[in-house]
């Protein structure tokens, strides 16, 4: 291509322009700017709270790599933002579920991501209609087939309950009984080992890796000790250092907790 | 005889992409928001630039030939927000970028509401 003489005049004014732009605005010093899209909670540091952006945006503060997953170069919030203060409108969910983070953004670009909280917690979306979801007592519960993405991240980004189990916030009350399907009820999804999350101040508790297809989850604050037990086989063992405390061989049931409503015999049962 | 059509074509530009700034201007002050005098800007990614503050958070707008235009230099219009929270999207022909240097607005939910009344 030949470049005519007149081009180089336009070259030089773009030259000074972008001498000129340096002297217009501030320039990025001290801070580096992350992207972020959707609302997320503030570090505390940095003055706590949400953020309302709901579009892409950025601050001059990191998002962490356990409740953030990467959006096309942003970061995407996927906890709970009730747990940070979050007082807009809500969508309770009951354990894992994918989020597709692209039409909670409202953008082309599918990504499909997932959120690893067990339990009640909620979020500002609800999910797109469709097949893989339930809605019983006002809560929505995964019934379908998550990918081997989900498996596979599954033992990194189960941490995110370290993050939630320690906090005191509204959670949503779900006391009814999970619909058939549920991700939470499948024994194929729980991983053996990896997930043991052992919280207190004995940091020197050790949890033996139990059988195949048993998920532990123990909380140790002294002077007692709680041990959850997801589903499995027998002989799951949590050793404790000094004091000793063992909890082994106990049937493992997987329970859904209902609340019952007593009518005081009125019902058929009780004629 | 060139030069005349040369800014006659220019003035049409100018005119046509005027609407984009001031679609959202509209949008704004419907809503009672009052954004101050802007006045004109030198940026590297955009030649019809005018910058002011709106609600305490630091605005610039710029008008660009089409949309596609102001879509492409609205990762350079983050280079305008600086070490702060801000925005930089196009809507329309026009685009919008919004720096809370000042953090008078640490929810977002200012930015978010401005960037929501403006046109797409």
């Amino acid at each position: 291509m030949r470049r005519s003489i007149f081009a180089i005049p336009m070259v030089l004014s773009v030259t000074l322009f972008a001498g000129l732009a340096g002297l217009s605005g501030p320039a990025i010093a001290g801070g580096k700017q992350v992207r972020y899209v959707g609302i997320h909670p503030i570090p505390k540091s940095e003055g706590g709270g949400i953020c309302y952006i709901e579009g892409p945006h950025v601050h001059i503060f990191e998002a962490d790599k356990i409740q953030y997953r990467d959006h096309h170069g942003d970061n995407y919030f996927v906890g709970d933002p009730v747990a940070y203060g979050y007082d807009g409108k809500r969508y309770a969910y009951k354990g894992h579920h994918p989020i597709h983070v692209n039409v909670v953004v409202g953008d082309d670009d599918p990504d499909d991501e997932y959120c690893y909280i067990n339990g009640p917690h909620y979020h500002y979306f609800a999910p797109p209609e469709g097949p893989e979801f339930k809605v019983v007592g006002d809560a929505y519960f995964y019934v379908g087939e998550p990918p081997r993405v989900y498996v596979d991240a599954r033992p990194a980004m189960m941490k995110i309950n370290a993050v939630y189990q320690p906090m005191v916030y509204e959670r949503p009350v779900v006391t009814v009984d999970a619909p058939v399907g549920w991700i939470g009820a499948r024994a194929e999804f729980v991983v053996p080992t990896a997930g043991v999350v052992v919280d207190g101040p004995r940091a020197g508790a050790v949890v033996v890796p139990p059988s195949a297809g048993v998920s532990v989850e123990a909380h140790i604050p002294a002077p007692s000790i709680h041990v959850d037990v997801g589903i499995g086989l027998p002989g799951v063992v949590v050793h404790e250092r000094a004091p000793a405390v063992i909890v082994r061989e106990r049937p493992v049931i997987i329970e859904e907790r209902v609340k019952v409503k007593h009518d005081n015999g009125r019902h058929r049962g009780h004629r | 005889m060139l030069l005349v059509a040369a800014c006659g074509k220019g003035g049409d530009k100018a005119a046509g992409s005027a609407g984009a700034r001031d679609a959202v201007l509209d949008a704004w002050k419907a809503e009672k928001l009052a954004p101050s005098a802007l006045t004109p800007a030198t940026v590297t990614f955009g030649k019809d630039c005018q910058s002011g503050t709106i609600e305490g958070i630091d605005v610039l707008l710029c008008n660009f030939a089409s949309p596609a235009e102001a879509k492409a230099a609205a990762d350079q219009g983050l280079a305008w927000v600086g070490a702060a929270t801000g925005v930089s999207q196009a809507h329309g022909a026009a685009l919008v970028v919004l720096a809370d240097r000042r953090k008078t607005d640490p929810s977002g939910r200012t930015i978010n509401r401005l960037m929501k009344l403006a046109p797409k």
